[in-house]
């Protein structure tokens, strides 16, 4: 009879803990969706910001996806790549607004100061969050070019992680076909783009990189319907 | 020989330690990764390890040099319009191996029409663009991408770019090319010590392999190789003979700051801790009262962390 009781106790017990777990897990689904969408919104401020005529943070963000996926990049990699992605420029909110939006070719001190705006967004995001956590690395590494000629720590090659590789191409990809309320478009038709990425390759770009984009389609805009 | 430096990490975190003001490099691993320092207002002194590795600092680092001239230009980068003599090209063993038939005949020319350019830095400056040509051809190479672009004009392109990334450089950069054992510590305020790690060669230490051999002439590539695998055995890590770092401890006596720096990969910090850092903190326990390990991540999931270690 004690034993009965005792089983019942803890048939109870363990409905109990499951019911808590699987509750838990059903709350974090849409925390993730929650979090997706809270950083999406906080992206198109950024974009808004840097006269941007769409939502070019997403754009990169769903681009810099479907490349990862493509590279075989592992959940974890893809979600730091999302949110490097979607964050990339968040640095340029903290220079001028002139400097940011010069519609002329910057030189010397400006050009320097408009180039840090991957360290500003790396140490502003590094004080907030975790220590060891790498999508400020990836922010800072956004503009490093292939052949070591980037910026800001001119790394070349394979020292430039891959998810910061697969950013920078989906960047340059993005830019070329956007409009800024103070650039224009630099090439209006699509195999013009392709071109110059191919053009690039072994110079800005991964030529590995290149060569999957190519494989999966050449995808120059990805926001999906 | 992974390695990624970055300056701005290492100025933030020394500047609360001292204001810095000359940076001493025994070694670096590549040149462009010095850019950044080399654009502020910093004394550097750079021991590179081989004589062609100090040609691509002096070209690419040092203000006083300036871009190439449009007249040397329009003079020695001319299109070969016929291919060359394979036989008479020194580099001919490298054929379909490393480069194609139209790629071997412009490095033979380019090595060639430069010894005919008067002042040496300008010399300099058009031979280093073709380590940044080489190191464009080989990865393309290696991913079986077709390079397009006609090597006239991709001389032109990097000799641009080249002109962009010198521009508005005022660095003092003392570069030096002397063997360890003759390399005396500098008087600077901080040492530096790029870490690499001695296992397989990669892109970049067989580019400069390369690049060695065809500025000396030859197409001799274990000969290229022994000498600069020499020089950099010094600053390898092996975890597995963690007490030799006399070498270390040696050139950085008149710093009043050391630093060194890696990037690890697959092993835990925690390793690099006990295997590195501490043995390290041991061999400057006389030396220096304090040390400090910082740490960045790269990749986490493959334990990619840069390691910035101080001593002060
Ligand atoms: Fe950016
Ligand atoms: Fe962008």
């Amino acid at each position: 009879m004690l034993i009965t009781f005792f089983n019942a106790i803890l048939i109870v017990l363990i409905t109990w803990l499951a019911y808590l777990y699987f509750d838990q897990r059903e709350k974090a689904m849409p925390a993730r969706e929650r979090y997706a969408q809270l950083m999406r919104g906080v992206a198109s401020i950024v974009d808004r910001l840097e006269g941007y005529d769409k939502e070019h943070s997403r754009e990169i963000a769903e681009l810099s996806e479907r490349i990862g996926v493509a590279c075989g990049l592992n959940d974890q990699q893809l979600q730091s790549l999302n949110a490097a992605a979607m964050l990339h420029d968040i640095g340029e909110l903290l220079l001028p607004r002139d400097l940011v939006k010069s519609d002329k070719k910057l030189e010397g001190d400006e050009l320097e100061l408009l180039r840090t705006h991957t360290l500003l967004g790396e140490l502003h995001l590094k004080a907030q969050i975790e220590d060891l956590d790498e999508v400020p690395t990836l922010i800072r590494w956004h503009h490093e070019r292939w052949d070591g000629l980037g910026y800001p720590d001119n790394l070349k090659g394979e020292e430039i992680p891959l998810a910061a590789r697969i950013i920078a191409l989906a960047d340059a990809v993005s830019a070329m076909k956007a409009t800024r309320d103070y650039r224009k478009r630099q090439y209006s038709r699509d195999e013009d783009v392709v071109a110059e990425v191919k053009r690039l390759s072994g110079m800005q770009f991964d030529p590995q990189l290149v060569k999957t984009w190519i494989a999966i389609g050449c995808p120059l805009a990805s926001i999906k319907q | 020989m992974t390695l990624r430096l970055q300056s701005a990490w290492l100025l933030e975190a020394v500047s609360e330690i001292a204001t810095i003001d000359s940076v001493f490099f025994p070694f670096v691993h590549r040149f462009s990764a010095l850019n950044w320092l080399s654009r502020r207002d910093f004394a550097l002194s750079v021991n590179a390890f081989s004589p062609s590795q100090a040609m691509l600092l002096r070209a690419w680092l040092d203000g006083s040099y300036g871009v190439f001239s449009e007249r040397n230009l329009q003079k020695f980068n001319q299109q070969i319009k016929n291919p060359l003599d394979l036989s008479m090209n020194p580099f001919r063993a490298w054929k379909d191996r490393l480069f194609d038939r139209q790629q071997l005949d412009y490095l033979f020319y380019w090595r060639e029409a430069a010894f005919e350019i008067e002042e040496e830095s300008q010399r300099e400056i058009f031979w280093s663009a073709v380590y940044q040509i080489m190191s464009y051809w080989l990865s393309n190479r290696a991913c079986e991408v077709e390079v397009e672009c006609r090597p006239d004009e991709i001389m032109g392109l990097m000799l641009n770019r080249h002109a962009e990334f010198i521009k508005g450089r005022e660095a003092k950069v003392a570069i030096t090319s002397l063997s360890l054992d003759e390399l005396a510590p500098a008087e600077t305020c901080l040492t530096l010590f790029p870490m690499v790690f001695g296992d397989e060669e990669n892109a970049e230490m067989t580019l400069q392999v390369v690049f060695d051999a065809w500025h000396n002439g030859h197409d001799d590539l274990e000969q290229a190789r022994r000498q600069i695998r020499m020089q950099l055995r010094k600053y390898q890590i092996d975890l597995a003979r963690p007490t030799d770092y006399y070498t270390i401890t040696k050139l950085s006596a008149n710093s009043k700051i050391t630093a060194l720096i890696w990037s690890g990969l697959d092993l835990p910090p925690a390793l690099y801790e006990q295997e590195m850092v501490r043995p390290l903190q041991k061999a400057f326990a006389a030396r220096y009262a304090k040390s400090q390990l910082l740490m960045k991540a790269v990749d986490r999931t493959c334990d990619a962390y840069d390691y910035l270690l101080l001593f002060y």
